[in-house]
């Protein structure tokens, strides 16, 4: 995991995403525990605090639940939310480009036909 | 998020000729490290002492571990060898030799671990090759060097607490930043169950290390919390010259300049500045350290 002090992004933010693009894609075992708090500030060198607040907010999503003096562990990923997380991460991801495609000028229909073209590529 | 208090200070009050104490409630969260900021002689030293047993006459209650009194400190030892301090000054004799401060904290400490204390010695390059030598007087060693010999002493030991007066001024950026893993170290030992509290300048430097502060201003309590509580309570704005008039009488603190104006706002009364063209950014613990300092200080020309 990589910690940016100047990126703009919260550190909790960013611990946060990290997590949370690694549930998502299923890399923690339904029940398994997050590492612990004071462990995890220990190794990133941030505060305890910054730490419990990127957890909380993985708890408010409901990806991961609190124990109390255990720590946090993985949740049961049901498919309907995943389905719907990772279709955020899509319209985020075609809002950024809408963006960039605004700045250079680009039409719609370009962007529409950049992105056919894509869509093929990728399928071969 | 539920916390219990490893230290309550209850209407403390210490009077000097020219300043008083006076903490009416000030709870230490148990599990983390807790920063005390303030100006000089604002009563950052004076609360340390009074909460390490050094200053006895007071006014107020201060309670330890949610369960013990001043008294139990002073008589159970269990609780006296659970909490650790180190101050500005030096508690060992300046007569005293490298060895002599050694035995004088075996032989005051029951958990004092002889072996720990020469490795943290060496970890903390106190101890360096022919450099460092067993006989050198204590009175003769540097600042930076004393603040570790009385650091390794009190990690040396199995202690639940941590008080530290300014551990963090007399040493290097190098050694600061081993300060910092020092206390990461020490909180993540037992988790949840240790605790630090220090009095520090140097916030910039402390920022990652630091959970919940408390500033300390001409002897009160002036801002306390969570640094992630703090940091969604202010806001901090930066502005142009047009609009410093209008943004300024909703700022908390601000200073300007030519060009332009910056300062912690309210979050609260962020929404009053909008349609002004401002910046808006989450706040440093350095940035919401000098507004509220700046905003409760007694000194003129801020």
């Amino acid at each position: 995991m990589i910690i940016s002090q100047s990126s703009g992004v919260p550190i909790y933010q960013q611990i946060s995403d990290s997590f949370r693009n690694d549930i998502l894609e299923g890399k923690y075992e339904e029940g398994a525990y997050l590492p612990s708090i004071r462990g995890l500030a220990k190794e990133l060198k941030i505060s305890v605090i910054t730490t419990i607040k990127a957890y909380e907010q993985l708890e408010s999503e409901g990806l991961v639940t609190a124990v109390q003096g255990k720590g946090y562990y993985v949740n049961a990923q049901d498919g309907e939310m995943l389905r719907e997380q990772h279709q955020r991460k899509v319209e985020g991801a075609l809002l950024e480009a809408i963006k960039y495609a605004k700045i250079a000028g680009m039409s719609d229909s370009e962007l529409t036909d950049t992105l056919n073209t894509l869509l093929k590529f990728a399928e071969e | 998020m539920e916390t219990s208090a490893v230290i309550s200070c209850r209407n403390i009050e210490k009077k000097y000729k020219n300043f008083e104490l006076k903490v009416d409630e000030l709870d230490f969260p148990k599990g983390f490290a807790t920063a005390l900021i303030g100006e000089n002689g604002a009563g950052k030293t004076t609360l340390l002492e009074i909460m390490a047993g050094i200053r006895l006459d007071h006014k107020g209650e201060v309670t330890y571990f949610d369960k013990f009194s001043e008294k139990d400190r002073e008589n159970n030892p269990e609780v006296k060898n659970s909490i650790g301090y180190t101050g500005t000054g030096t508690y060992f004799l300046p007569n005293w030799d490298m060895k002599q401060a050694k035995e004088v904290q075996e032989i005051l400490f029951d958990s004092f671990d002889g072996e720990k204390y020469e490795k943290i010695l060496k970890d903390l390059a106190v101890v360096n090759g022919s450099a460092f030598e067993k006989n050198k007087k204590v009175n003769n060693l540097s600042d930076g060097t004393r603040t570790k010999v009385m650091l390794a002493g009190v990690l040396a030991r199995d202690t639940k607490l941590l008080l530290m007066d300014e551990p963090a001024s007399p040493l290097d950026p190098l050694m600061r930043d081993k300060l910092c893993s020092i206390i990461r170290d020490y909180l993540a030992e037992n988790e949840g169950e240790k605790s630090v509290i220090f009095s520090t300048h140097n916030v910039a430097d402390m920022e990652n290390v630091t959970d919940y502060v408390a500033i300390v201003e001409n002897g009160r309590v002036v801002e306390k919390g969570f640094v992630e509580d703090l940091k969604e309570k202010y806001v901090y704005v930066k502005g142009n010259k047009a609009d410093e008039e209008k943004a300024g009488k909703y700022m908390f603190d601000m200073t300007s300049g030519s060009y332009g104006f910056e300062g912690l706002c309210l979050s609260e009364n962020a929404d009053k500045l909008s349609g002004l063209d401002l910046v808006f950014e989450s706040p440093t613990l350095m940035q919401i350290t000098i507004g509220v300092m700046r905003a409760n200080t007694k000194l003129s020309g801020f």
